[in-house]
């Protein structure tokens, strides 16, 4: 079906004014026909012949596609700040790769004899991972959403609060936390079945004893390092304590002894039996397995948002006349 | 083509910035909107349709112009002009404008 100008018009106005608040939308829809004839009457005149559907295109397409110019009818609205936007790509971009990753992970998991195997993973990944993912960036867009509207109803919310490097999270109070917790923790695990035994007044039953007993052999390698080094860590804490502050020296103390816990537990996971029960063994591997990927990633973080003012080249020094 | 690109972004946000007082500026006696089209565009200020007339009525939403619908040779027409909320806006935006104007008048001149 072709249209003439006149129709033309009366269909652009109409996708335009659709979108506006019911109480204007009928004037603005009037107005802006009539200046849109007057547009293409000038037009006209100015190129010398009637107007047609053609000059009557290109009218429209010089003012706008019909959304754009509804949302210009009304005030700004921003959903996501752009001071945010790159938080929220970044968010999203590392979110849906662990999600997608460790769906993945889940998956490649199953066991596999056949190319035909491997799209039936590939698709149940698809379709059980990827597709329901999507919640992640819907609940970045409510989060930014409403920090934005919070920063707008209260700006001083959003004021820029100074922080110290090496201030201590959570006070002189976190640490103490900390060290009581290492005690009771160092407790706990160096002989983990008395405890059990202990707190359920002998009634235990043997296998529960065995699943958190540890191999001889682990207690007399890997398990003595592990004690020390985390016993390793009052001191260390105490010294803290003491100055009030994360100083350099303190940090780099404090890794050293991360790492090295690190180095212990992987030989520990790729060494012979933790506990006595292969379940509990299997358990605590696992669980040592991801404390060095949070240590790791905690310290790659760390670097990553690191910032060493320096220039990035030669500085050149200015004569003296 | 880069470096033209660059030039027409920039000398777009320059143009946004003046949008508004050089619409004010043309609404001290009641325009119509094509009208005023034409006449920001007579004195070397074109600004596109698709810009001017949404402008207009946030304008008005926003309690600087005032409109009225008339007959006047021709087919009904919405004339905008500046209420007295808009005069003041108008004479503080002029300040603005004539203050930045000189400043940047003095440091272009420089060397």
């Amino acid at each position: 079906m072709t249209m003439n100008a006149d129709e033309l018009i009366e269909s652009w106005v109409a996708d335009v004014a659709v979108q506006l608040p019911r109480r204007q939308r009928n004037d603005v829809a009037f107005e802006l026909r009539s200046l849109l004839r007057e547009e293409l009457l000038a037009r006209a005149e100015d190129s010398g012949h009637d107007a047609d559907v053609q000059m009557a295109t290109g009218l429209l397409h010089d003012f706008g596609h019909p959304d754009a110019v509804a949302a210009r009818y009304r005030p700004t609205l921003t959903i996501i700040e752009p001071a945010d936007g790159h938080h929220f790509l970044k968010a999203m971009v590392i979110g849906l790769a662990v999600i997608w990753g460790a769906g993945l992970f889940v998956q490649l998991g199953q066991p596999m004899s056949s190319g035909w195997d491997l799209l039936l993973v590939v698709s149940r990944w698809w379709v059980g991972t990827v597709i329901p993912s999507l919640w992640w960036p819907g609940v970045l867009v409510v989060w930014f959403a409403m920090a934005a509207w919070t920063r707008r109803c209260w700006p001083s919310t959003g004021d820029w609060k100074p922080r110290a490097n090496d201030r201590i999270q959570g006070g002189r109070a976190a640490l103490l936390m900390g060290m009581v917790g290492i005690v009771c923790g160092v407790c706990i695990l160096y002989e983990p079945g008395f405890w059990l035994d202990y707190f359920w007044s002998g009634r235990v039953a043997p296998q529960a004893i065995d699943a958190l007993t540890y191999t001889e052999e682990f207690r007399q390698r890997q398990g003595l390092w592990l004690f020390v080094l985390l016993l390793l860590n009052i001191p260390l804490m105490i010294g803290v304590f003491i100055s009030g502050r994360w100083s350099p020296g303190w940090r780099q103390l404090s890794l050293a002894l991360g790492l090295l816990d690190c180095v212990v537990m992987a030989w520990t996971i790729l060494d012979g039996p933790v506990f006595l029960s292969a379940v509990s063994n299997e358990t605590a591997k696992g669980a040592m397995a991801l404390i060095i990927a949070g240590v790791i990633l905690t310290q790659a973080i760390r670097f990553y948002r690191s910032v060493t003012p320096m220039p990035d080249g030669p500085v050149r020094v200015q004569e003296s006349q | 083509m880069g470096s033209e690109d660059t030039f027409n972004k920039l000398e777009l946000e320059l143009r946004r910035g003046v949008v508004v007082l050089a619409t004010l500026s043309q609404l001290r006696t009641p325009r119509y909107g094509y009208e005023l089209r034409q006449a920001l565009a007579d004195q070397g200020m074109p600004i596109e349709e698709g810009t001017l007339y949404p402008l207009l009525r946030r304008l008005e939403t926003q309690g600087v112009l005032k409109s009225e619908w008339k007959i006047d040779e021709g087919p009904p027409r919405r004339y905008y002009s500046l209420n007295a909320e808009g005069r003041k806006l108008f004479k503080r935006l002029t300040g603005s404008w004539q203050g930045m104007n000189a400043a940047m008048g003095q440091l272009l001149e420089e060397e």
